[in-house]
């Protein structure tokens, strides 16, 4: 039995969390996040910033609260790395109209290399002039209404390969589906948000981090990590 | 081989020297080698086009009059063509109708249809395909096929035009006349004159070219009238006397076009030639037996008619945008399924079964199904990289997002998946709009880098659809009013003041009041929150 344990220690696999090895000691040991671009968040995060692999559940009962701009740093850094993927290959003039000669024009879907952020059924619409003021690239902005099937769809995104970020809202009933969207985050190299209400905090989830936001009244956003693999509960205070 | 037909004794005018190196007719500095042509080219013309196109509408009139053909030139109708008895009777082409019925008192009108005349072409056309690769569509009555390479295969000159002869006729009904030459241009004006049954004219070396031609009347040239005229007055009547006049006075005075043509047609210059693509589709049946009425069967099903499309699509290197599967039932109507797909797809049968079987899974069969047909669009021709070479690489670098749109398009519906762009607008309402995902424009990048200097916090993350009629009494105004008055020109114009609001939550929204009276009487509304 402990030989299978130690060689389960030995292969080192990112699924295993060692409870020991928090903190500062495990640094190494936790693959680099995504920069929230909130330092008192990043600090409280195992690998300073958001997991790049495996969902992300924020939960939230309150609109308006800060629950989008928690992300749009992190959303805007990704449009950031696709635009420059852009320059080094410039995206094609469309001057020569209907020309499809080996090599002339590449078809318009292929505009840049990617780094779509997919929004699956979200609550309202995502506003496009405010998106663009915090330096998110709207053109690449992929809008789906999933209308009860929310979770399929955020699993075909993350599958795609196609989308950098996908967001979605849905509160799932069925362990299996968040146990599928998880599997489906961890194997996909996109940033995977689900957003839940507070409630469902109190059932567990397969989730790598969960966090639950409360839009105190004159403290501004508060961020209380419920659940962050390789990281420890704690709560941070956003201000406004 | 022997030439078809007696070449016409060289009716050649003994020139000076001097003379002829400046004249039209000099082969030039063509060398040897290349008097034995690298191309023969067969010319169809088709006398009777416009009334072959038209055959079966003159068949089908009561009563069978005589037919002529009209246009409506010049404010009246024109007879353009016309059946041998009513030519007989004396009618001729470009007489106005009326006096053709002056003629033949029974004479039935029938008006000119040039998508008939069109299709009647491409079916010449498409015969051709089956006896050289390059099929050339010279409208509107001419085709040329290219046969060097196919006149041992079919036996000769004689026997490739004979089986020609009876293949169009039989699939096409169309009288025809054909010549070939080294140069196209050449052949179709051979084809062009001379009676209908006579035997084909068949030029061998391009060295003879020039004297047979000079027999030729001006006519065949279909060069413009006035030009024809002008010749005609100077005495000039077939295309050897114009090949004796000097170049450079028959440039000036004809132009250069009149010149390029005959030195195209004497095979002087070379006259590339647009090839003719047949425009083809796929179809292929299947009778299923036992009836299938499980929709996950019916995909397996389907799986070797996407195979067989796809080896399709392979042996030409095209690509669809479009299928359509129809399922057959006993007595309910046919089921029809279309996918769609963003851009044009190569043989890629996976991505096809893939997309058809989230189609399915959502179809409901009125009854099982005995018979399925799948029918392609039209073929299209591929993209460079739609070719999954580098698939690994497309995958990389997220460039499948037309097929996770299509996939969610297929299973949510069109209107369910879009992309965001900025408009400027005063409107907040007017100042975003759905496009298509991918399409945008590299415009909408340029609007970003301009909103980017615009303050984060002037606007909030999440719009309503419809604002909402709200209270205010319990929100704390935190900044405004920004008065947005815009919109008189189209009806749906606004007066508002915005005020950035926070609630006993600590949420931010948007909040506006209406300047003008509603009858509502509602004045506050939310409008979107600062999430």
């Amino acid at each position: 039995m402990s030989v299978a344990v130690e060689q389960l220690l030995q292969q080192n696999s990112a699924r295993l969390w060692r409870a020991r090895e928090t903190g500062s000691s495990a640094a190494a040991a936790v693959p680099a996040g995504l920069p929230t671009g909130y330092a008192a968040l990043d600090r409280c995060l195992p690998g300073t910033g958001w997991p790049r692999q495996g969902l992300i559940e924020i939960l939230s009962d309150q609109r308006g609260i800060g629950e989008l701009r928690l992300l749009l740093p992190a959303l805007a850094a990704l449009c950031r790395d696709a635009g420059a993927a852009d320059e080094i290959y410039p995206p094609p003039r469309p001057d020569h109209a209907g020309s499809a000669h080996v090599g002339s024009a590449m078809p318009p879907h292929d505009r840049g290399s990617g780094g779509w952020i997919a929004w699956v059924s979200p609550p309202y619409r995502p506003y496009a002039p405010s998106l663009a003021a915090w330096g998110i690239d709207v053109g690449r902005m992929l809008v789906v209404n999933g209308a009860g099937a929310t979770e399929w769809a955020m699993d075909q995104a993350l599958r795609s390969g196609s989308c950098s970020a996908v967001l979605g809202w849905s509160n799932p009933r069925d362990p299996h589906a968040l146990r599928r969207l998880q599997l489906a985050a961890e194997a996909s190299r996109s940033l995977a948000v689900l957003y839940r209400p507070l409630q469902a905090g109190l059932t567990p989830s397969p989730a790598v981090l969960r966090l639950a936001l409360l839009g105190g009244g004159t403290e501004g956003l508060q961020v209380r990590i419920v659940k962050s693999r390789g990281g420890r509960p704690a709560t941070v205070n956003l201000g406004h | 081989m022997a030439p078809l037909a007696r070449p016409p004794s060289p009716h050649r005018v003994r020139v000076t020297p001097a003379f002829r190196s400046s004249s039209l007719s000099v082969p030039g500095r063509t060398p040897l080698a290349q008097s034995r042509p690298r191309e023969l080219w067969l010319a169809i013309h088709l006398p009777s086009l416009l009334l072959d196109s038209l055959r079966d509408v003159a068949l089908a009139l009561p009563g069978r009059p005589p037919v002529a053909i009209v246009d409506l030139e010049r404010n009246g109708k024109i007879v353009r063509a016309c059946e041998e008895a009513v030519h007989a009777a004396g009618v001729r082409e470009g007489m106005s109708i009326n006096a053709a019925l002056a003629l033949v008192p029974g004479l039935h009108a029938l008006a000119r249809d040039a998508r008939r005349e069109r299709q009647l072409l491409e079916a010449v056309a498409q015969r051709g395909v089956r006896f050289t690769p390059r099929v050339s569509l010279e409208p509107p009555d001419g085709v040329l096929l290219e046969v060097r390479g196919s006149l041992r295969l079919f036996g000769g000159a004689r026997q490739l035009c004979l089986r020609l002869q009876r293949e169009l006729l039989e699939a096409v009904g169309a009288s025809v006349r054909f010549a070939i030459t080294p140069s196209p241009l050449a052949a179709l004006w051979f084809a062009r004159t001379g009676p209908l049954g006579a035997r084909p004219v068949f030029v061998r070396n391009r060295d003879e070219l020039a004297s047979r031609l000079a027999l030729l009347p001006l006519d065949c040239t279909r060069w413009p009238e006035r030009g024809v005229e002008t010749l005609g007055t100077m005495g000039v009547r077939t295309v050897g006397d114009c090949l004796r006049l000097p170049r450079a006075g028959f440039a000036r005075r004809f132009g250069q076009e009149l010149l390029a043509t005959l030195d195209r047609a004497t095979g002087r210059v070379q006259e590339p030639r647009a090839a003719y693509v047949a425009s083809e589709r796929f179809a292929t049946r299947r009778d299923l037996e036992p009836e299938i009425a499980d929709t996950a069967r019916l995909g397996l099903a389907l799986a070797p008619l996407l195979e067989e499309l796809c080896q399709f699509l392979r042996e030409r290197g095209r690509g669809v945008q479009a299928l359509e599967v129809q399922l057959r039932h006993r007595a309910a109507p046919v089921t029809r399924v279309r996918l769609r797909f963003v851009q044009p797809v190569g043989a890629q049968p996976q991505r096809m079964a893939e997309l058809l079987r989230e189609r399915l899974a959502q179809l409901v069969l009125p009854q099982p199904v005995r018979n399925v047909r799948l029918l392609s669009g039209p073929l299209i021709d591929l993209q460079a990289d739609a070719i999954e070479l580098f698939a690994h690489d497309r995958r990389e670098a997220g460039g499948n997002l037309p097929q996770l749109v299509e996939r969610l398009r297929a299973r949510l519906g069109n209107a369910a998946v879009h992309g965001l762009a900025c408009v400027p607008e005063h409107r907040p309402e007017a100042a975003w709009r759905a496009v298509e995902p991918a399409a945008a424009k590299p415009r909408a990048r340029q609007q970003t880098a301009s909103h980017r200097a615009a303050p984060k916090d002037g606007r909030p993350l999440w719009l309503l659809d419809q604002p909402e009629p709200c209270a205010v009494d319990r929100l704390v105004l935190e900044e405004g009013p920004e008065c947005i008055e815009s919109g008189w020109w189209d009806g749906h114009d606004v007066a508002r003041d915005y005020y950035i609001a926070r609630n006993a939550q600590g949420a931010r929204l948007w909040v506006f009041r209406q300047r003008r009276e509603t009858a509502a009487g509602a004045r506050w509304f939310l409008h979107g929150w600062f999430a």
